[in-house]
């Protein structure tokens, strides 16, 4: 039972070090003979136990004597504690592969695959100081009426809904991998923009008259404001240069955005977003699922196509297919 | 003797305390001083050429010292003349030498004891089975020490050679060489000395004991590994047929035939190791140096120190005579039912203590004796009390725990 635990210990160390390598091997060479009801020839175990009862022995000779005594019941235990955090580690490395996080969906706990939890960072909505802050299991699109939201490729038969921002800087790391995602996997696309920051009024309501006028400027106006700088978002100059970069009219597009109205209808929107619960940007919903902060790539792609989405091609297309 | 000044000769005791090791593998190896070292190191910095072939000045160089080395061996071992001298690559090489040289037929006799390495046993169980002759073994007594006895019993004029190692790496116990010697020879029988564990530790005159070969390596005795010695009388040196052949054994060759040099030469065949002999050479004149009589009064008091000490352990057995003054530098044990490279293993890893466990190669000895092995301390003169001490501390705790 030594030999299995300390191959699965020295195998790990081993890629690391060459001097675990050799004892990896012996390790290795001891379990293929003990599964076929051989014995160890390598002396590995004996080597080991001797090795560890040498240092033991310099610290306590009571509880080298322990040791000694009770190696086999000892090795057990380790054994099951080695395989444990084996299917622990197993487990963790699988949760990050498809959620983003060693410890399941929208878990903030440490990981370390990404260790400073970078998948789970959000921009968040001012909630005040409430009894019961919403968590992830609050979130829902029910009662949401989406359809007052631009959908992209609306003929695809999944969705991926967006509530973002144009100045959040997590909405921005995501934005356009989602789009490209959504374009490539053949799934509708809607972004809700919910302007968290103040700043970023001004692109909200332009984003409403270029919609209001033609959807797909709408869209390509979306990649230019996710492109641009934070700090231009809010500037009238940028706004008026996109216009102009859309091929729209800013003097009649200039009117739109100053009207209450066009706000009024922004505010509304961010009602509508604000019933999903959600306590910070970005969050996406597909299908059932619903993931709070910048997922990789694949996360969302395990959600629309499964596990082995992969297989179903697409190869991270990059390819824009409205 | 001097021995904190010796140990500084010796660049692996140069650390001391945690960082230190304590060796006591001696009879496996010996540790190498600095001249040594420095010997072989110069001939690779400063000459680096081959010996007896070419006429330039380096190829003399070397040629010059390795006559310089046969001279100070044949010294050494107080031979007749400096062509007995045979430069081997160790002692195993030495004794092949021999039981490939010597003309043996089938109504002869080999004999050896019941504990002789490896390398003293198996050419011999090859050549009789080669030649049809018999191979006796001589039993030891009780206390593993030689049984004439039983020698003399078995001397008798079919009898062409006897093979004994002169000092035990079992248990380090010495035959009575000049006695055996004399037997042999009043029965016309030739006597082969494996003086791999002897030659280190004591001095080998041949001409006072008469033998007519002696065969050890240099690793046990300072030098470099992968050189030996085969002493051999002169006139059966020249009687014997080479063993190896080629390039350094002959004068000179035709498509039919070759004319042989005369002994050295014809069994040294090949280059040889030209930086390892000149190394051999400087530990000859180290051990010349240091002296005999101080290495053995060494290495019997720490002997003493280890067997007084041991001495009441309940569960060790001590291989070999009781009185340490005839197990020279060796304290060979083992605790019943406990693996001794458990032992070994632990003892390295509590205090860096290295010694030797197994069979050391004697296996015929451990299988007749149903022993799965021994734990085998071998000191030499370089060791202290200090260390003997840590051994005996630590064994003691093994001891106890295991």
């Amino acid at each position: 039972m030594f030999c299995i635990a300390a191959l699965l210990i020295l195998s790990v160390l081993g890629i690391f070090s060459a001097r675990y390598r050799s004892l990896a091997k012996d390790a290795l060479d001891c379990v293929l003979r003990r599964v076929t009801l051989r014995p160890c020839i390598t002396g590995f175990d004996e080597k080991m136990k001797s090795r560890i009862l040498g240092r033991v022995i310099n610290r306590s000779e009571r509880a080298a004597r322990f040791l000694n005594r009770n190696f086999e019941l000892l090795a057990w235990v380790f054994f099951i504690l080695v395989l444990g955090s084996t299917v622990y580690a197993a487990r963790g490395l699988y949760l990050f592969y498809v959620t983003g996080s060693c410890n399941g969906l929208n878990q903030e706990s440490f990981c370390v695959f990404d260790p400073k939890g970078e998948n789970n960072e959000v921009t968040d909505i001012s909630q005040g100081c409430k009894e019961n802050p919403p968590t992830a299991a609050d979130l829902t699109l029910k009662g949401v009426d989406l359809s007052r939201f631009p959908v992209c490729n609306p003929a695809g038969k999944k969705e991926i809904v967006l509530i973002g921002c144009y100045g959040c800087s997590y909405t921005r790391k995501i934005y356009a991998p989602l789009k490209e995602l959504a374009a490539a996997r053949g799934a509708r696309f809607r972004f809700l923009d919910y302007p968290v920051k103040v700043s970023t009024t001004l692109s909200a309501r332009l984003a409403e008259c270029v919609y209001r006028r033609d959807e797909a400027r709408y869209w390509q106006l979306n990649d230019i404001l996710f492109a641009a700088a934070p700090e231009q978002l809010d500037d009238p100059e940028f706004a008026g240069k996109a216009a102009m970069q859309l091929g729209l009219d800013w003097g009649d597009l200039g009117g739109c955005v100053e009207d209450p109205a066009v706000q009024a209808l922004v505010d509304r929107r961010m009602d509508e977003i604000a019933k999903t619960r959600f306590y910070g940007t970005p969050t996406v919903f597909i299908g059932n699922q619903v993931f709070v902060g910048p997922k990789p790539r694949r996360v969302y792609a395990i959600a629309l196509d499964g596990l082995f989405y992969w297989l179903k091609g697409d190869g991270g297309s990059r390819s824009e297919g409205r | 003797m001097d021995v904190e000044a010796v140990r500084r000769d010796f660049p692996i005791l140069e650390k001391n305390g945690a960082d230190g090791v304590i060796y006591l593998d001696n009879a496996c190896q010996s540790l190498r001083p600095r001249a040594v070292i420095d010997a072989i190191n110069g001939y690779y910095l400063t000459t680096s050429a081959c010996s007896g072939r070419s006429m330039h000045r380096l190829a003399e160089e070397v040629s010059r010292q390795l006559d310089q080395t046969r001279a100070a061996v044949a010294s050494f071992l107080n031979a007749s003349r400096k062509e007995e001298i045979i430069f081997t690559r160790n002692t195993t090489e030495g004794i092949n030498l021999v039981a490939h040289a010597l003309d043996v037929g089938e109504k002869d006799v080999i004999l050896v004891s019941d504990k002789e390495h490896n390398s003293n046993l198996l050419p011999w169980q090859l050549l009789t089975q080669r030649t049809g002759a018999a191979l006796g073994i001589v039993s030891s007594l009780d206390d593993n020490s030689f049984d004439l006895a039983a020698f003399e019993k078995l001397l008798d004029d079919r009898v062409k050679l006897v093979c004994l190692g002169y000092t035990s790496n079992l248990d380090g116990v010495s035959i009575p060489a000049r006695e055996i010697v004399k037997m042999t020879h009043d029965h016309g029988a030739l006597v082969l000395f494996d003086a791999a564990q002897a030659a280190p530790h004591r001095r080998i005159e041949v001409k006072a004991l008469d033998v007519d070969f002696v065969a050890f390596s240099g690793h046990k005795m300072l030098g470099p590994s992968g050189t030996g010695i085969l002493f051999g009388k002169y006139p059966l040196l020249e009687q014997m047929r080479p063993f190896m052949v080629g390039g350094g054994t002959v004068s000179s060759s035709t498509y039919e035939g070759c004319e042989f040099l005369p002994p050295p030469e014809k069994f040294e065949a090949g280059l040889h190791d030209y930086g390892g002999i000149i190394g051999l050479g400087a530990a000859v004149a180290y051990l010349q140096r240091i002296g005999f009589d101080a290495i053995e009064r060494q290495e019997l008091l720490l002997n003493r120190y280890l067997t007084e000490a041991l001495r009441e352990s309940p569960r060790i057995r001590l291989i070999g005579p009781a009185a340490p003054e005839l197990r020279g530098g060796i304290f060979s044990f083992h605790l019943p039912g406990i693996d001794p490279h458990r032992i070994a293993l632990m003892l390295d890893q509590m205090a860096k203590v290295m010694v030797r466990s197994g069979q050391h190669c004697v296996h015929s000895w451990f299988n007749k004796h149903s022993i799965a092995g021994s734990v085998r301390a071998s000191a030499y003169f370089y060791n202290t009390i200090e260390e003997a001490e840590v051994f005996v501390r630590c064994l003691r705790k093994i001891e106890k725990v295991l």
